[in-house]
């Protein structure tokens, strides 16, 4: 697996080179901007108003961790949902409608070099996205003291979201040729996985999935919601990060059968 | 250096390739004709490694394509029938990452792409981007993509499509430059596949003609001509006969 960081150094510059990582990039800070300042601004209105009906209780718990940065981390990683599969559709896709994916295979690269490659590039994608909105959370520290812990916690959650949004992505992208379908193939599997925890809520309160406890479990499980909610709450439990390191896992082993499926098809 | 065992290749119910078997030396060049559908570009992926047979095996430079696949793939430089190309990649850094994961060591890479401009004519447009180069270009991009690593087996599928008569004569002289021994310098196998019948007579010493998936010919151009035919007589008779004799059998 020497060629790893050949691989993925090309399919992180192709990426700039293409408008895809400008549009990206760009939405994301726009969008992130946008968030970050009605999140304040409605954090701000809500502080005046408890001040002027003087509920002081309700006052002391308020604090810029909760009611600020967690949601708006929250809806930063529902913006991911939206972007992610504009970085990933090209991944596989487009090196079988070039024919590079010949020069690939016939290149003395194990398959885990390809998948991993493309992979980290996208990763290292994901990492500048949330470098960029974690400027914002940032500026909180120069008006005020939010929590370096809980806001840190926030930002690796949105990073792990991320990075499994992307192998994901991937995943879209190995079984196609086309890069529409492999964006919106990799859009609808998000939703899914984002949605699943609602359909278990649903579920729950309908009694129809909640009463067999353990499908509405696994639901819960497989969504990506819960286990990136705790981090932005700051509970660090490693059962959550193992549910990214499973999520990521199998869908590489999942992207990697895809590709090899060229030689047994 | 190129060994064939009884390569074959069945997609569902079709036999694509059936149990071609051949043995290429050092610096041979071949010239490898059949009509389009006869199993040429499925024989010469199979060769590369990019497709498994289902039958048989290839040696490249002495190493098994399915049992040890990474040396054997290093030992094999492959223009395939449409050029692998990254539009949005310029020439030289494009070069310079096929040397890469070709596995050359990094410091020999400089070295290797400036030869592969040299060879191919690419100098003057090293820096221009793929996308906005011309047919032909591309064309000698591909083929410098297939010799940048320097490698002892050359398979180009088609590799003067598209050019001008003057670039035509470039590349068929580069490729026998390629195959004949200098000192210094690798000399090369080349298995070169087209419908350029002068082609062949122009640079390939050797013939072997694919139809239906199988080998009808296999020899030597001078001894194939020698009676005064032409190629495009003996591929039209090879080619005819075979069809008739698969007739006569479906018919038995």
């Amino acid at each position: 697996m020497k060629r790893v960081g050949t691989v993925a150094s090309r399919e992180l510059r192709s990426l700039f080179v293409s408008p895809v990582a400008y549009v990206v990039l760009t939405l994301f800070a726009v969008l992130g901007g946008f968030f970050f300042l009605s999140t304040v601004l409605s954090f701000n209105e809500y502080l005046i108003q408890l001040q002027q009906f003087q509920v002081f209780d309700e006052l002391a718990k308020l604090n810029l961790n909760d009611h600020v940065i967690a949601p708006f981390l929250s809806t930063m990683s529902v913006v991911l949902l939206f972007l992610i599969p504009g970085v990933t559709m090209s991944l596989f896709a487009a090196e079988k409608a070039n024919g590079t994916d010949e020069l690939l295979l016939t290149s003395p690269l194990t398959m885990w070099d390809i998948v991993l490659g493309k992979f980290l590039a996208g990763a290292g994608f994901v990492a500048i996205l949330v470098a960029l909105v974690g400027v914002f959370p940032l500026l909180l520290f120069v008006y005020g003291d939010p929590e370096v812990g809980k806001t840190a916690a926030g930002l690796i959650g949105l990073l792990l979201v991320g990075i499994t949004y992307v192998a994901i992505g991937a995943f879209a992208s190995s079984v196609t040729r086309s890069q529409i379908i492999a964006f919106v193939l990799a859009f609808v599997i998000l939703l899914v996985v984002w949605m699943l925890s609602f359909l278990a809520d649903l579920g729950a309160a309908g009694g129809a999935v909640g009463s067999s406890g353990a499908l509405g479990a696994t639901l819960r499980w497989i969504s990506s919601a819960d286990h990136f909610e705790n981090l932005v709450k700051g509970l660090v439990d490693t059962a959550d990060l193992a549910y990214f390191g499973v999520m990521i896992g199998s869908f590489l082993l999942m992207t990697k059968a895809a590709v090899e499926s060229v030689r047994w098809r | 250096m190129i060994e064939a065992k009884g390569l074959s290749k069945r997609y569902g119910d079709l036999l694509a390739v059936d149990r071609v078997s051949f043995t290429l030396q050092r610096g041979e060049v071949v010239g490898f004709l059949g009509p389009n559908g006869a199993g040429k570009t499925t024989t010469m992926r199979m060769l590369t490694g990019f497709l498994p047979p289902t039958d048989g095996t290839a040696l490249i430079d002495g190493h098994d394509m399915f049992q040890d696949p990474l040396r054997a793939r290093r030992a094999v430089g492959y223009l395939p029938e449409s050029p692998p190309l990254y539009p949005e990649m310029d020439v030289q850094g494009f070069l310079r990452y096929v040397a890469a994961i070709k596995g050359m060591p990094r410091g020999d890479r400089a070295r290797a792409v400036e030869r592969s401009l040299e060879r191919c004519g690419l100098v003057q447009v090293r820096r221009r981007v793929i996308g906005t180069l011309s047919k032909g270009y591309r064309q000698r991009v591909g083929i410098a993509q297939a010799i940048v690593h320097d490698p002892p087996v050359l398979i180009l599928d088609e590799p003067t499509v598209g050019l001008d008569p003057v670039q035509i004569r470039e590349i068929r002289q580069l490729i026998k430059d390629l195959a004949s021994a200098r000192p210094g310098e690798t000399q090369h196998t080349v298995i070169l596949s087209t419908h350029i019948l002068p082609e062949v007579e122009a640079i390939c010493p050797r013939v072997m003609l694919i139809h239906r998936g199988r080998k009808v010919v296999d020899s030597p151009l001078a001894e194939l001509t020698r009676g005064g035919q032409t190629l495009e007589e003996i591929f039209a008779r090879e080619t005819a006969r075979d069809v008739a004799a698969a007739e006569e059998g479906d018919a038995a």
